[in-house]
């Protein structure tokens, strides 16, 4: 029972603290809520690959912008009533793509896998600046149209929480799940993964498209939020951030990279507000949450739960 | 009864404090510039040109003494950024306008933000010709040139001068470099002049090696190089492009942002003389009692001679509180769009006799364009140069066309 609490504990209060906007919150709390939910679903998709399989992608960001751009260049040519179609297509071109940069990058391991999805990111955003004349280039896209009903940021919202919540719940599951326990273990140890009989190659590529596929998703969403997109959605730096909001958050929790997220943009909001060097503040906590709380936001809750309760190292496992 | 008189000075006492505390309060602009990296300058400027244009306008007063007042957040020239605090500015500051922008891609997704607020946005700094043409809502105004015009009298220059023949092109590889020599090639057409184009060369936005280009241009042998650089892209090409001699063999030609105070104070006198240059303000240029005291005011707040981008900001502000004194209150943005639509502003780069004015169309602020040689003057240091024999085109003569702006939508439009 006391342990149903704590696994259901962190859904609670993702419903209390995103489920009481929709009544109680402001435009511009809704427009920030809004980021931090779509963002929060591409960090806990791109946490599939890192903290789950021990996978550092540095170019999710190829599957974000496709996601935006396929949503919002259909959405544009064929009318706002397409939009929600768009955003089932995208996840669905997203993970084709993953197939095949997958089955070239998976290949290689650590670092070089690593330097690979970075360069394939720079290709992607590449021909997204390049080909002007098809994806609007550096300009980007603006002026995105979307149906009556998700009009207004009060409305979106409640539309894009409950594709997240969806999603969420999805890979919250296949987190717990025999297929996510086998991606543990690959993380740890893949030559013990392979010597059980497992494929640890094909489960590396299952959890690549399944990462892609949500992050499309989230992508698509965000084309909606302002409804311009732009080729920086492609850039490394923004697979960056997301990594630094991952770490900040927690990587070894579930809700970790939503956490991450959520500080993040608000210390840009509100550190934003007084000074113009917010990302000099980000810089300093980013430091001391890695050298002192390696384990992130979620480590030192954890950490400080564990003083005051006697089994506190349990928790450590989830 | 004696009850009624109590509550009937209450609510007078009421309304009173009521009234002061409205009239106390500010009408608010939000602007978002870049403030630190490569377009930093830019924005730097822009705030500093504001301040003054802000103290001006409050001395001078507005209606209900009501006081203008200026947010400025650094947007990074990140479209996604800018787009969140433009939506913040409305929601929570409740400012009543948008300002400024140096990143024509910023520049368009927060012109969205204004049309779906219904709040004004006064561009200042964007050069993207599409936000007046293609982009266009009814929101949105432009204070400062876009690239159609300094191309139109650019091409107009090169029929007065019969500077055709070979041409090249050198531009950042993004829509402000690519827009440029489409324009060029638009108007030198409408004006029946003979070039012939030897070569497109499209080197990437802060590309720190220009080797490569050079010796290919080189190579071609135009006998002018037309260039669509800006910031310290000019710079790091001309110090470059000096090396190779490149300027003994063609001319140069840079009508948009060549003849920016900024390019001739880093170069200092490693500028090459007889470049032909234009931008959109001049320090030394026209000799006018508005510009001399623009640039002293300048210089006098900020210890530094101001780059073009300054001279937008200052100009954006005076025609706020000009339409603000129009309407008689900041709170009808449909009528402030009428009061600004139309409106003549004298401003530091209008030369004796002419006036800046809103084309009511389009919302492009329609200027003078003068385009001039780098000749020595030692006047505003660190520069050691600046432009002089200038040639004056008319503003109504660099106007986009109906015709081009009808080209621009069909070939922009997806």
């Amino acid at each position: 029972m006391n342990n149903k609490l704590v696994t259901m504990a962190p859904w609670l209060a993702y419903f209390l603290i995103f489920g009481s906007l929709v009544f109680a919150g402001g435009d511009h709390t809704i427009h920030i809520a809004s980021q931090v939910i779509i963002l929060g679903l591409f960090a806990i998709a791109f946490n599939v690959l890192f903290g789950t399989t021990g996978l550092l992608s540095f170019g999710q960001a190829i599957f974000y912008g496709l996601g935006a751009y396929i949503t919002g260049m259909m959405a544009k040519s064929f009318g706002g009533d397409f939009f929600v179609w768009a955003l089932l297509i995208a996840p669905v071109a997203a993970i084709t793509l993953s197939v095949l940069l997958g089955a070239l990058s998976l290949r290689l391991s650590d670092v070089y896998f690593t330097m690979l999805t970075l360069a394939f990111a720079q290709l992607v955003w590449g021909i997204c600046v390049k080909w002007s004349s098809f994806t609007g280039g550096d300009d980007g896209i603006q002026a995105i149209p979307k149906p009556e009903l998700l009009a207004g940021g009060l409305n979106y919202y409640i539309f894009s929480f409950i594709i997240v919540t969806v999603c969420i719940y999805l890979l919250w599951r296949l987190d717990r799940s025999p297929f996510g326990a086998v991606l543990k273990g690959i993380r740890q140890n893949p030559t013990r993964i392979s010597f059980i009989g497992l494929n640890v190659f094909r489960h590396k590529l299952l959890a690549y498209m399944i990462s892609s596929g949500f992050t499309a998703v989230a992508g698509g969403l965000y084309a909606g939020i302002d409804k311009s997109i732009h080729p920086d959605m492609f850039v490394w730096t923004m697979s960056g951030s997301i990594i630094l909001m991952t770490i900040l958050g927690g990587m070894r929790s579930f809700f970790g990279p939503l956490i991450g997220v959520a500080i993040f943009i608000l210390l840009e909001d509100v550190i934003g507000r007084s000074t113009q060097y917010w990302s000099f503040v980000i810089g300093a906590i980013m430091i001391t949450v890695v050298l002192l709380f390696p384990k992130g936001v979620v480590g030192i809750s954890r950490h400080f739960a564990g003083l005051f309760a006697k089994k506190g190292g349990q928790l450590d496992n989830p | 009864m004696k009850r009624k008189t109590v509550s009937l000075a209450t609510a007078l006492l009421l309304c009173l404090t009521s009234a002061v505390s409205f009239a106390a309060e500010t009408i608010k602009i939000g602007a978002l510039y870049p403030m630190s990296g490569r377009g930093g300058l830019y924005g730097q400027d822009s705030e500093a040109a504001i301040k003054i244009a802000l103290a001006e306008v409050n001395a001078k007063g507005l209606p209900g003494g009501r006081k203008l007042e200026a947010i400025v957040t650094d947007d990074q020239s990140k479209p996604a950024l800018a787009v969140t605090l433009a939506k913040r500015y409305i929601t929570e500051d409740k400012v009543k306008f948008l300002y400024g922008v140096v990143s024509s891609g910023a520049a368009l997704a927060v012109t969205e933000v204004s049309k779906e607020y219904k709040t004004i946005f006064v561009g200042s700094d964007h050069a993207a010709t599409d936000l007046t043409a293609n982009a266009f809502q009814k929101y949105y105004f432009r204070v400062s040139n876009n690239t159609y015009q300094s191309m139109a009298a650019g091409a107009m220059y090169m029929q007065e001068t019969k500077m055709g023949g070979k041409i090249a092109y050198i531009g950042p590889d993004y829509a402000y470099g690519r827009d440029q020599i489409a324009e060029l090639k638009y108007s030198l057409g409408k004006l029946g002049v003979k070039y012939e184009m030897v070569g497109e060369f499209w080197p990437k936005l802060y590309e720190p090696d220009y080797t490569s280009y050079i010796t290919a241009i080189i190579k071609a042998k135009p006998d002018v190089l037309v260039s669509g650089f800006w910031g310290g892209d000019t710079v790091a090409f001309i110090k470059q492009a000096k090396a190779y001699g490149l300027f003994d063999k063609m001319k140069y030609f840079h009508p948009d942002g060549g003849g920016n105070y900024e390019v001739f104070s880093t170069l200092g006198a490693e500028c090459p003389e007889g470049l032909i240059m234009s931008a959109r303000h001049h320090n030394n240029w026209p000799d006018t009692k508005e510009n001399k005291d623009f640039v002293q005011k300048f210089h006098k707040a900020t210890g530094r001679y101001p780059s073009y981008a300054a001279e937008g900001a200052y100009a954006g502000i005076l025609v706020i509180a000009e339409a603000i004194r129009k309407v008689g209150n900041a709170d009808d943005t449909e009528a402030l769009i009428k009061a600004m639509e139309g409106m003549k502003i004298k401003l530091p780069e209008d030369p004796a006799g002419f006036t800046s004015y809103i084309d009511p169309k389009t919302h492009q602020m329609a200027q003078a364009q003068a385009i001039g040689v780098t000749v020595k003057n030692d006047k505003f240091p660190p520069a050691k140069y600046a432009l002089g024999n200038m040639k004056v085109y008319a503003a109504d003569k660099i106007m986009p066309t109906q015709e081009y702006i009808d080209i621009l939508t069909k070939s922009k439009k997806k």
